[in-house]
């Protein structure tokens, strides 16, 4: 028993009787428990799991009807609420919160049968690019432990790299689920936005913010799409998709499709040249495959990281501002206080990134300040939004690296949060305009993994996933050194 | 220009307290003097575009009531009351 499969092996294993969801659950805690004490990808885990596990097993046995998933690991990130058990955000001010029901995710998850393993790791409040933010402490990249996995979802990028999940669900606001997929050499999608519902994910951004499937190949995310996505009563953004089944013909190859390199992503300063030289091979891997490869040039991409930031901050600073000490979070009295003192006090709680943003997202939108922050940051939007559109006329995809950067030493950034922000370069594009990008693992090097990102349409995602695994069926990546 | 007193003054706005106001006044300085890179994008005569949901596209307006009780998460309340600091 494999605890690297691929979710389609492991669906036809214990449809078939070669091993039991019990056994296969039970393999993964064994795995979680010896190694996640140093990773730290889950913040919780799933103590019924394996009742679970044993349960569906009982419906195989008797022939029952069985849900796709056959019991399958799945670990989600602690933004994403799970009925009964903590989300915690990776915030002490959340850090007893219960869930009272399930996001609509989750809810498809469990009616397809699927084991809900843990809930992983992320800077606190999906606000971070190394998960260094998380109140809880980091989690480590399992390529080398010395550096960070990427972020915010990199607890599930962690959890799927190490062999603790097979599958994973992340969030993705300027590239959360792509940035630790890159870092950690798994495959992130970010989905159309609507393409998921946002139900049940704690919001933060919430105009620009997706859940995305994460997996080890192409196809484990093709099928973990399969399951979220469509239209939710509850999430009045959400699309109906009709029901598509990304698996079917993924490998249909790219022959004969436009491929356009995002020139502003891909070349000049900010880049790593290791990065950059990698970038350029998979381009010249895309012409091999039988696409037509050309520079396209998106002007406001030089923009995009201050609009993000603008508009991420003006959101998040309504966002959180529910979390009061009244209705989330406790940690004293409120007898002697007034309510302003109260609720600041208590916002104390908040970690350094989280109370930047706070600030921040109060400055920017605010009287005076506006037109100079919030508005130009909007009209950024809809100007690349124009962009890439106009550049869809012309190309099937557009590529870049997904990250400008190779993963780096815990404490590198932690003081400097603009260089920081400056990870999400080439990732926050894809949120301000909407349409589907997905990180595919392509080199390791000197023991640090790089990523590919591919962009397509809104809507697209049936042929991002077949770019994405034609380029993953050219790659030859070693097993994770654990 | 940002001054140390617009910065103390928005925190005061957010309700939240910081210790080392030093410490983020600079980084904030230093992200907003980054933000200035919008004064340099040819964006006038972009219009701000908006997300519109259809009023048919709205879940119907009926009542579903909740089973579990919400206010026993809350670990400052009596009865049916939540308590509350009092507002000046």
């Amino acid at each position: 028993m494999n605890l690297a499969t691929s979710s389609i092996d492991y669906i036809n294993n214990v449809k078939n009787g070669i091993i039991t969801a019990e056994e296969f659950v039970a393999k993964t805690l064994e795995q979680i428990s010896k190694h996640d004490k140093n990773l730290h990808a889950f913040i919780s885990i799933n103590e019924n799991a394996l009742d679970q596990a044993r349960q569906i097993d009982r419906k195989i046995k008797s022939k029952e009807k069985v849900g796709a998933f056959y019991g399958m690991p799945i670990s989600v990130k602690d933004n994403i609420c799970v009925k009964g058990g903590k989300t915690t955000c990776a915030s002490k001010m959340l850090q007893d919160f219960v869930a009272p029901y399930d996001a609509t995710v989750i809810s498809k998850l469990k009616s397809q049968d699927a084991t809900i393993i843990g809930k992983t790791n992320l800077d606190e409040f999906a606000m971070g690019v190394a998960t260094e933010f998380s109140a809880f402490g980091p989690s480590r990249n399992p390529w080398n432990q010395e550096y960070v996995p990427g972020g915010s979802s990199g607890g599930s990028a962690v959890s799927i790299s190490a062999l603790e999940c097979v599958l994973s669900l992340g969030s993705d606001t300027g590239g959360s689920v792509r940035n630790p997929a890159s870092f950690c050499s798994v495959v992130g999608l970010k989905p159309t936005y609507g393409l998921v519902s946002r139900y049940g994910l704690v919001s933060y951004a919430n105009t620009i913010e997706q859940i995305g499937p994460m997996g080890r190949k192409v196809e484990d995310t093709a099928l973990l799409l399969n399951h979220i996505a469509g239209k939710d009563p509850n999430d009045n953004t959400s699309i109906d998709n009709g029901s598509q089944d990304y698996l079917e013909g993924i490998d249909a190859g790219i022959q004969g499709k436009k491929i356009g390199i995002i020139k502003e992503m891909s070349k000049g300063e900010g880049l790593d040249k290791n990065v950059e030289s990698s970038f350029w091979r998979a381009a010249s891997v895309f012409e091999k495959l039988g696409a037509k490869v050309d520079e396209v040039s998106l002007d406001m991409v030089s923009y995009t990281i201050a609009a993000y930031y603008v508009l991420v901050s003006a959101e998040a600073g309504s966002n959180l501002a529910r979390y009061d000490n009244i209705r989330y979070g406790y940690d004293f009295d409120s007898e002697g206080y007034e309510f302003n003192s109260y609720v600041s006090k208590a916002r104390k709680n908040f970690g350094p990134e989280v109370t930047r943003r706070m600030i921040l997202g109060g400055f920017v939108p605010s009287a005076g300040f506006a037109g100079k922050y919030l508005l130009k940051a909007l009209k950024v939007k809809s100007k690349l939004t124009k962009e890439i559109q106009e550049a869809f006329k012309k190309f099937d995809f557009l590529i870049s690296p997904t990250v400008p950067i190779l993963p780096f030493k815990f404490g590198e950034k932690i003081n400097d949060p603009l260089a920081m922000y400056l990870a999400d370069t080439n990732t926050a594009t894809a949120n301000l305009t909407n349409v589907p990008a997905i990180s595919v693992p392509f080199e390791i090097h000197n023991g640090l993994p790089i990523g590919i990102q591919i962009h397509a349409n809104i809507l697209q995602e049936k042929q991002l996933l077949q770019a994405a695994y034609a380029l993953q069926s050219t790659t030859n990546i070693p097993g994770v050194p654990l | 220009m940002v001054t140390k007193e617009d910065i103390e003054h928005v925190a005061k706005l957010m309700r939240i307290d910081i210790d080392n106001t030093d410490q983020y006044f600079e980084q904030i300085q230093k992200i907003l003097n980054y933000f200035d890179i919008l004064d340099k994008a040819n964006i006038e005569s972009e219009e701000i575009s908006v997300q519109e949901v259809s009023i048919n596209d709205l879940r119907d307006d009926k009542y579903t009531p909740f089973e579990s009780k919400l206010i026993d998460q809350l670990k400052n309340y009596k009865g049916s009351y939540i308590r509350a600091p009092k507002m000046n």
